[in-house]
């Protein structure tokens, strides 16, 4: 089930155990200077920010990434009039923050370069118990570019043309490099 | 389309998001009722996506947010020309002050002074720590101090305590724990790293604000653990 607001599309269940009241609550007193309040908001969006860090950006700068993202929120948060979710608005500004961050770093660059044998330093067989951690490395060492594209849009529920204005290239773009992240984890998978 | 012949692989993708037109999707329908491999293809994709679409929720391994929290600004006044001003610090996060537009302006004053007054205290802290410093330290509010730098100061005012702070460190840093050293000295070289990388990105495009920001938030992350350093060497 999918719900769309203005240039986002975001699953239902992403906001699941957030409830929106508590949200609009903590956020107008966070933004009368509550840090307590605006420590509540972090607890509860802090994993769904971090995994969309640790899997846009990587596990490297996952930590960072969230910090930067809740940090810049709070100065933020006076745009915040509540006509969105809470969890919706923080999401926006966590994709926006982590796309510019990786175009300044020079990711950009490297997106659509040719790494197709990345996912053979995985080992053949899953090493760990938690199958969806092991995913999560498979998609880490995916090309930037198809990795960015896959996780848009098949973990966070962004349609393509969502995707291509994002990250201004075109649909036709997104759909290659799509399917060419899920060929490569469908290897993954098999091994 | 031939049912004899493959679809290209990226149309397998496209049929599965149903993102193809009726009439392809009808064509890559029936080939794919003749065709064993691409429809295990198809299911292997499908796999993915759905293996993709039910990942769990995963927070941090570590709480960021006392990171977080030291690294929020107060606020500024807000419309009814009253501010709030919140010490960034735990331990002092339930103390607030609501403050009228003189008492604002005083304290505006106040804060400048007092942000000089924490450069100092960082300068005194590169002579060896004496029992004075020590209590600054621990008495004052915590916006007495590198972390409530006012933005006039700059990146300048930044790499002045910064380079104070480090100094204090090189001087008692026999005195630490070495795997203490061994983590700080870890996390200044990240922190330096992302500085001389805003750096040079500042270089081309000087009047980026994101990278403007972005700096200041690095030069003040090391500030920050630099200050906690020399706590521990003063504690």
């Amino acid at each position: 089930m999918e719900r769309s607001e203005p240039g986002v599309t975001v699953r239902d269940t992403i906001d699941e155990g957030t409830p929106g009241a508590a949200d609009r609550g903590d956020a107008e007193r966070a933004r009368a200077g509550d840090a307590r309040a605006y420590e509540r908001l972090y607890r509860r969006h802090a994993a769904r920010i971090h995994g969309l860090a640790r899997r846009m950006i990587g596990f490297d700068v996952a930590d960072e990434v969230t910090q930067d993202v809740f940090v810049r929120a709070w100065e933020k948060l006076g745009t915040f009039r509540g006509e969105a979710a809470f969890g919706t608005w923080l999401y926006r500004l966590a994709i926006n923050l982590m796309l510019s961050r990786r175009s300044w770093l020079g990711l950009q660059r490297r997106r659509m370069d040719e790494r197709e044998g990345t996912l053979e330093a995985l080992p053949a067989r899953p090493a760990s118990s938690d199958l969806s951690m092991d995913f999560e490395r498979a998609i880490a060492l995916l090309p930037p570019g198809a990795r960015e594209i896959f996780v848009l849009h098949d973990v966070e529920g962004f349609k393509h043309q969502e995707i291509a204005r994002e990250l201004r290239v075109t649909t036709g773009t997104t759909k290659a490099q799509l399917h060419r992240a899920r060929a490569m984890l469908r290897r993954h998978l098999e091994a | 389309m031939n049912d004899l012949l493959h679809p290209a692989p990226e149309r397998l993708s496209e049929y599965l998001d149903g993102e193809l037109g009726d009439r392809e999707r009808a064509q890559v329908a029936t080939h794919l009722q003749g065709c064993g491999d691409c429809a295990g293809a198809v299911d292997q994709l499908r796999a993915v996506k759905e293996r993709a679409a039910s990942l769990p929720a995963r927070g941090p391994e570590t709480d960021l947010w006392p990171a977080i929290e030291g690294r929020l600004k107060p606020r500024g006044a807000t419309a009814g020309g009253r501010a709030t001003i919140l010490s960034p610090a735990r331990g002092w996060r339930d103390w607030r002050v609501s403050l009228g537009l003189p008492q604002l302006a005083a304290a505006a004053l106040a804060l400048v002074l007092l942000g000089a007054g924490g450069l100092w205290v960082a300068l005194e802290r590169t002579r060896p720590s004496t029992p004075a410093a020590t209590t600054t330290d621990r008495t004052a509010p915590d916006f007495i101090g590198p972390t409530a730098l006012p933005a006039d100061f700059g990146f300048v005012r930044y790499d002045g305590a910064i380079a104070a702070l480090r100094q204090t460190l090189e001087n008692h840093r026999d005195e630490l724990d070495p795997t203490t050293v061994r983590i700080v000295d870890r996390n200044l070289l990240v922190i330096d790293h992302a500085i001389a990388e805003a750096r040079r990105a500042l270089a081309a495009d000087p009047a980026n604000p994101y990278l403007n920001h972005h700096l200041a938030d690095q030069m003040q992350r090391k500030v920050n653990l630099l200050r906690q350093v020399t706590a521990l060497i003063h504690a």
